[in-house]
């Protein structure tokens, strides 16, 4: 590893689009803020009203647009606003997860949790494991990237080619 | 045992002979010679002595069950190979089709399309759901499918690598999207601007992102039957994600889509103690 790739690293700081349900894993993060709980400010908080409402094909644009993780946060299985919401979600979540996994974007950037809404401690700690995760495998290169270059450069390459 | 082609033909067309004779079914839907090129081509008959232009041979790839959607208000009869019968299971709990408009001559013991790299992987070789049978049922011991994948073997990286490579070649002309019997949507995701999923132009990262979408929707409902890789105009191997979300499926909720037209679609059913392998704890 060469200095400027170490310097890379020690300054990339990710950013992670995080969905989070409006009846719990909103309010943990609400209960984190206001407990004065400190987290990295890396996530990108999008409320939802279930975690049943995440379409999977949200997640795939996040990843398109050029986010470098994904963290969804929904109530724990059993507690759901709407009963059973977050039950077809976790099968989506798991098939989704395998799907993009299988296509070559790792593991790590691709983040699924159940948060409560009293569970404001934990919930910082969820936001440092991603982080520490995303961070683990660097910046993200986009579905046409290969290693060793910036997002945006390699789409401007290819814009003109194929 | 191998089924002969010839027989296959010969009882399809009685079938389909007796059945508009009888006048059970406004129209029967099968495979034909292509007029002047003899290339094999869907076929639709309405009449009993149009019956001898059938056929059925090793060239008979098109998913004949997506034109059952077009005839949904009329009867209909229709050739199914396995996978055919499978997708018409899918439309049924689905409830997109009426079973008692359809009568379906189901092929026993398929003995596979030529050039269809699924049909190696094919678990059923004999029709789901059927009313009239041609051919000598195949036993389901006999069967030995491939499950295994290269794929699998590889890292993050070279799969990433391997995919890139593929879907460089993706021209966006729809054609797995048109063949593949579950993309029956009035509008895809892809003609959609409100909200906007993916962009329409062959960029690497587009193409890449349209197929990713294209797997996810048919998560659970991808019977694995190889017709989008036939369509493919540039051989791409657009089969291998939604044929991985098959394994998946298999291994993790023991689901296999269209066996059954009672079954439910695996996302819209669930299990309290479905297993979240991956979720952070």
């Amino acid at each position: 590893m060469n200095q400027a790739d170490t310097k890379q690293i020690d300054t990339f700081e990710p950013k992670i689009l995080a969905f989070l349900c409006n009846w719990c894993s909103y309010a943990a993060a609400d209960l984190a803020g206001s407990s004065r709980i400190q987290y990295p400010p890396n996530i990108r908080v999008i409320r939802v009203p279930c975690s049943g409402r995440i379409d999977p094909l949200l997640i795939i644009k996040a990843f398109n647009s050029g986010a470098d993780g994904v963290l969804v946060s929904g109530c724990h299985p059993g507690d759901c606003h709407y009963t059973d919401g977050n039950m077809y979600a976790r099968r989506r979540f798991v098939m989704l997860k395998e799907l993009l996994t299988f296509a070559g974007v790792e593991e790590e950037r691709v983040n699924f949790t159940w948060c409560s809404a009293s569970e404001g401690k934990r919930f910082a700690g969820i936001v440092r494991e991603v982080v520490d995760r995303v961070k683990k495998v660097g910046p993200w290169k986009g579905f046409a990237g290969p290693a060793g270059q910036g997002f945006l450069e390699r789409e401007g390459e290819l814009a003109g080619g194929k | 045992m191998e089924n002969n082609y010839k027989k296959l033909t010969e009882e399809i067309r009685g079938f389909a002979f007796e059945l508009l004779k009888d006048g059970k079914v406004d129209r029967v839907i099968g495979y034909g010679k292509e007029e002047y090129s003899g290339e094999v081509t869907p076929l639709f008959i309405t009449a009993p002595d149009e019956s001898n232009r059938l056929i059925f041979n090793s060239e008979c790839s098109m998913l004949l069950a997506k034109y059952l959607l077009n005839y949904r208000e009329s009867r209909v009869a229709i050739v199914a190979k396995p996978c055919d019968t499978r997708a018409i299971a899918s439309y049924l709990a689905e409830n997109l089709l009426k079973r008692e408009n359809l009568v379906i001559i189901g092929i026993n013991g398929c003995p596979g399309i030529t050039g269809n790299t699924a049909c190696i992987e094919c678990t059923v070789r004999n029709p789901v759901i059927f009313d009239f049978t041609a051919g000598e049922a195949i036993d389901k011991a006999e069967l030995s499918p491939r499950v295994a994948n290269e794929l699998e073997e590889m890292t993050a990286a070279e799969r990433l690598a391997y995919f890139q490579e593929e879907f460089s070649r993706c021209i966006r002309c729809y054609a797995c999207r048109e063949a593949c019997y579950v993309c029956y949507c009035e509008e895809c995701f892809t003609d959609s601007n409100q909200p906007f999923w993916v962009g329409g132009s062959v960029k690497l990262k587009d193409n890449f992102t349209f197929h990713l979408m294209r797997s996810m929707h048919m998560a659970g409902r991808c019977i694995n039957c190889g017709a989008c890789e036939m369509a493919c105009p540039e051989g791409i191997d657009v089969r291998a994600l939604p044929a991985k979300l098959t394994r998946v499926a298999r291994e993790l909720y023991n689901y296999e889509a269209g066996m059954d037209p009672e079954q439910k679609t695996l996302l819209t059913d669930y299990d309290v103690n479905d297993p979240q392998p991956g979720f952070l704890d």
